[in-house]
């Protein structure tokens, strides 16, 4: 083999998001002719990512399990006029998306909505730790720590981080779910990620020994 | 080898950060990048942001929710079913599982 070649570009480390899933597209067509049982089997099938969502956005069990249901009633319903134009989980993940935001709207947050959330704030500049060497993250993130500092993020950035980062969809993708634009999408990301920066780093600190 | 891009030698910290979003989202190499090699703070910026976005991959779904949410959304979609047919709910045999 020639060596001549130079090496590939690491494929990107995201896991796939959207495998197709065996049976899916069999009871989606079923459950849109009224077939309950092959609705459970689409529930059974994508509970845990809707509901994951619900929880990383509400912090409550409770509130969560409520939009979860409420997210699955609503794809009872529209289950009909699903297309197939994009994945199913994408197009169910938009779903859960809307559910949960008219959810925090109803609630009156004010982070919630997203145009708001887009809104460039006093704190999105360039960083200003010049100097600040010891600040670097230690490597030892565990998910329970992750997890907590994606729970203090605003809404708005905690979705898009979701979304993205750890469910991998692509931020054209996103910009669909969040009717924002697409550098919108990409600009909450990083906000988002230098966010989480900053509240590990504060985590990190207080955890140091005095 | 090509000659460092004059104007990536120069680049502040807030020039280097404003681009940085769009690195990360073409997958650069970001080892090129000259910025980086002179400057401490913004090399472990990176370092931090792409251990962050790594690490995110802890957060995948784990979580499931209870039984009683199917049992819910079950009687729901019967009541409204018994109620388009103008039934009486309580009649209803549950919906084949």
């Amino acid at each position: 083999m020639s060596s001549g070649t130079s090496a590939p570009k690491p494929a990107r480390q995201h896991m796939r998001r959207n495998p197709p899933i065996a049976g899916e597209a069999e009871a989606i067509a079923k459950a849109q002719a009224g077939d309950g049982a092959a609705f459970e089997t689409l529930y059974s099938l994508h509970k845990r990512r809707v509901y994951s969502l619900c929880l990383r956005m509400l912090g409550n069990v409770a509130e969560a399990e409520d939009l979860t249901q409420e997210a699955f009633l609503q794809l009872y319903r529209k289950i009909g006029t699903f297309r197939g134009d994009s994945a199913f989980s994408t197009w169910l993940h938009r779903l859960a998306v809307n559910v949960v935001l008219m959810h925090l709207r109803k609630k009156g947050l004010p982070q919630v909505s997203l145009e708001e959330a887009l809104e460039p704030s006093q704190d999105d500049g360039p960083r200003k730790d010049i100097g600040a060497r010891d600040l670097t993250l230690s490597g030892s993130i565990d998910r329970v720590t992750l997890e907590r500092a994606v729970e203090n993020l605003p809404p708005g950035y905690r979705l898009v981080f979701v979304l993205h980062d750890v469910e991998g969809y692509e931020h054209n993708e996103i910009a669909g779910m969040l009717d924002c634009s697409i550098g919108n999408s990409k600009s909450q990301l990083h906000k988002a990620r230098m966010k989480l920066r900053d509240l590990l780093r504060t985590g990190e600190r207080k955890e140091q020994p005095k | 080898m090509s000659a460092p891009n004059q104007s990536e030698i120069v680049m502040d910290c807030s020039e280097f950060q404003q681009k940085l979003p769009e690195l990360f989202e073409e997958h650069a190499d970001l080892g090129k990048e000259e910025h980086l090699k002179h400057c401490e703070n913004c090399a472990a910026l990176v370092r931090d942001l792409e251990y962050i976005a790594q690490q995110a991959k802890l957060l995948l779904p784990i979580h499931e929710p209870s039984p009683a949410v199917w049992d819910t959304i079950q009687s729901t979609l019967q009541r409204e079913q018994a109620d388009t047919d103008g039934r009486d709910p309580s009649d209803t045999a549950p919906p084949a599982r």
